[in-house]
């Protein structure tokens, strides 16, 4: 039971049904601090069900989730507390539409007393200077393109300065010529050691990114290992006929 | 949207200048039965109603047409809507000098006396008022008022010395001349004389509120006027819900008819204007009934936006979280009710039941009324406005570690708000409408403003389409207001 204190988060046994679906079928997972975690697999295989249980968006049937050694599912913990620590950027960006990219970042910080206003501020710009966008502090979200969009997304979690960010397939919802942008400032932030749990179909991104990668099929991690052993040396069967079919 | 606005200023015109003309039916009424089979007008709630509608059994009905005021079936009568009206003698008499294509059938219909009303329960102040009555016959004032409104060989106006004293409320119908109507300087007639000296008599200030008379004998009752006066005739059904003075005048019910159609001379536009706008002033009651609708409709939608969004968050985080069970339980029981009854039913209930036993200001009752009926609906529109707000939204404000009330405040509240936009204004829109059955609990709001000149007179086409044209406007200027402001959202989104 004793944590390695370099393990962030701790996850045993996850269970969750949707009626009388079994998304998840008992997962396990031990995240290092610094680990760059890519999840692939087929389409309704559960992954972003799984995320979504580290940010406390799910709640499971059975199981548990320890985050720097302690659970976070208990009734005590607060989970508004949890997800201060653990950011999420989604698929569809989900940008507050009633604020410009400015508001967007400093909002969470400023509302929970982690920055003065001021202070959230000058951090915002700081932020969006790193995701190229200093120029449109004052956009709303309606006019910015999906990369854009997914760029504030990313600066708006990092503002809250997360231990853990998760990736909910951040590029899957952009047209294929603003990939590239957003797979970048993943990447820069992948090199500045940041933790990450990025579920994703980029197979080359996940390969040149991650240090580990999870390969989810049928609600639970079918195999997992570096890069170079998953992608070049397969050993399940179902990740075999995925790879190969998602190399055309 | 000008060119719309002037479009409707010209039908409006067009209206006015393409009524003037009124055609008249031949179906004369020269004696009582000749009113067999025909539309006769009467007022609701008068005696004259009760024996109409028992004339004739049922070979020979009337068709009883009821209006709740005298001067719209005046107006009725000469439009040819009605063949005759059923109606108090005096009141008659003053309706008739003011109309000469009318006359008074020399043949009575009935005879009867009127009597001052006062609750059951209140029987200390029925001796005391038959005691004033007592001494305004010894005094000679009874003579001298009588004199003024019905001779019209005097000008005797009783001045009250009472002052700062506790109220004595009157209720009373001011469309019944001579005994109440309205004047330039207010309320005047017989009965508001009467009521000054009773209370002199019994050192009181007079107070008085005008309301629809079927609604006279209720307020009594209930306790928001002390002695209701407005030529009550005394009947057996009347007494078994109320106390009735010592009679004070005998009146008759006659019959008023029109006469050879030629007498009539219509008014050119310039007259119409004068007498129904400039005489006497009369425009102040069209501006202080606008005032008063303009303070409902602004305070009761204020007042709707408050109720509506506390309901709507209650509902929208019981919806969420599963939290505020029991406010969320008396939340959907307040929208039933409001939703499930009309808003005049409710305005009475809030006038005559809820604050029945306390002297409270009518614009404020107006306001409460309209302000929780509004409030259902605006709650509901908001609703509907959070429900088409992506999950996303929601779930991106949790994973950065905002709670509920943060994300309702700062994210969702402000996209519904603009997603209700377009049926928030249908609401307020109503709701100014709406706000025209004021008259129903006696508040001068523009559409009483312009009853009261219609009253005074007998003219319905100027004073209703003045008030529909203001009406109009303010809602046209509504619609405008709001349109800017979604033109300045909408920068914000697609």
């Amino acid at each position: 039971m004793n944590a390695n204190p370099e393990t962030l988060l701790e996850v045993k046994n996850l269970v969750k049904s949707f009626g009388k679906l079994q998304v998840l079928k008992g997962v396990s997972l031990n995240v290092q601090k610094g680990d760059i975690i890519a999840i692939i697999g087929p389409s309704g295989c559960g992954k972003s069900t799984f995320i979504r249980h580290l940010n406390l968006l799910e709640k499971p049937d059975q199981g548990e989730i320890l985050f720097k050694g302690k659970s976070i599912l208990g009734k005590d913990v607060e989970s508004s507390r949890i997800r201060e620590q653990i950011g999420m950027v989604f698929q569809q960006f989900n940008l507050f539409k009633n604020l410009n990219a400015i508001e967007n970042i400093m909002l969470a910080p400023v509302t929970l007393g982690k920055l003065s206003k001021k202070e959230a501020e000058e951090k915002a710009i700081e932020l969006l200077e790193r995701v190229g966008l200093s120029e449109y502090a004052k956009h709303y979200p309606s006019k910015l393109s999906g990369g854009q969009q997914q760029r504030v997304a990313i600066a708006r979690a990092m503002a809250m300065n997360p231990e853990i960010l998760l990736f909910d397939e951040p590029t899957s919802a952009l047209d294929p010529e603003m990939v590239g942008e957003v797979l970048k400032i993943i990447r820069d932030l992948a090199n500045s050691g940041m933790t990450m749990l990025i579920v994703t179909h980029e197979m080359n991104f996940a390969r040149n990114v991650s240090n580990r990668v999870l390969f989810f099929s049928e609600g639970n991690i079918r195999e997992e290992g570096s890069p170079k052993e998953l992608f070049e040396n397969p050993k399940d069967e179902r990740l075999k006929d995925f790879l190969a079919a998602t190399k055309h | 949207m000008k060119k719309f606005l002037w479009t409707t200023f010209a039908l409006f015109l067009f209206l006015l200048i393409g009524c003037s003309d009124n055609s008249k039916l031949a179906n004369r009424v020269f004696g009582i039965n000749d009113l067999k089979h025909k539309k006769v007008g009467v007022q609701i709630g008068n005696t004259a109603d009760i024996y109409a509608t028992d004339f004739g059994g049922d070979t020979a009905k009337i068709q009883v047409e009821r209006y709740s005021k005298l001067a719209d079936a005046i107006q009725a009568l000469k439009q040819g809507k009605i063949e005759a009206i059923l109606c108090d003698n005096q009141p008659a008499i003053a309706f008739v000098k003011k109309n000469p294509s009318l006359d008074i059938l020399e043949e009575v219909f009935v005879e009867e006396t009127y009597a001052g009303v006062i609750a059951k329960k209140n029987t200390s102040l029925l001796d005391s008022v038959n005691s004033a009555f007592e001494q305004l016959k010894v005094s000679g004032i009874y003579d001298s008022i009588i004199n003024t409104y019905i001779n019209e060989t005097s000008n005797f106006h009783y001045i009250p010395k009472t002052k700062n004293a506790p109220k004595l409320v009157l209720a009373t119908n001011a469309q019944f001349p001579p005994y109440e109507f309205h004047t330039a300087n207010g309320i005047e007639g017989i009965d508001i004389e009467i009521a000054y000296f009773i209370a002199d008599f019994l050192g009181r200030e007079l107070e008085i509120q005008d309301m629809e008379f079927d609604a006279i004998i209720n307020a009594v009752n209930s306790g928001k006027a002390d002695i209701g006066l407005a030529g009550f005739t005394i009947t057996e059904e009347r007494k078994q819900s109320i106390n009735f003075t010592t009679p004070y005048a005998n009146s008759k019910i006659v019959i008023v008819v029109r006469k050879n159609s030629s007498s009539e001379q219509s008014l050119s536009i310039k007259e119409l204007f004068y007498n129904n706008l400039i005489k006497d002033s009369r425009w102040k009651f069209i501006v202080e009934g606008l005032g008063n609708t303009l303070i409902i409709s602004l305070f009761a939608a204020l007042l709707g936006v408050f109720i509506g969004t506390a309901i709507s968050f209650i509902r929208c985080t019981n919806e969420v979280t599963g939290r505020l069970k029991i406010l969320n339980r008396i939340s959907m029981i307040y929208l039933a009710i409001i939703r499930g009854t009309p808003v005049m039913v409710q305005l009475l209930i809030i006038y005559y039941v809820i604050f029945s036993s306390v002297n409270v200001n009518k614009i404020l009752v107006a306001i409460i009324a309209f302000g929780i009926n509004s409030g259902a609906y605006v709650s509901e529109i908001l609703r509907s406005g959070f429900k088409a707000i992506d999950p996303g939204q929601v779930e991106a404000g949790r994973s950065l570690g905002l709670k509920f009330g943060h994300i309702l405040r700062h994210i969702t509240f402000p996209q519904a708000f603009k997603n209700s936009l377009p049926a928030m204004t249908n609401e307020f829109i109503t709701l100014i409408k709406e706000t025209s059955i004021c008259g129903y609990i006696g508040l001068t709001d523009l559409t009483r403003g312009g009853d009261i000149i219609r009253s005074l007179t007998y003219e319905a086409m100027l004073p209703l389409l003045i008030v529909a044209a203001i009406y109009f406007i303010m809602v046209a200027g509504l619609s405008t207001c709001v349109a800017r402001l979604e033109k300045r959202l909408k920068k914000n989104e697609r």
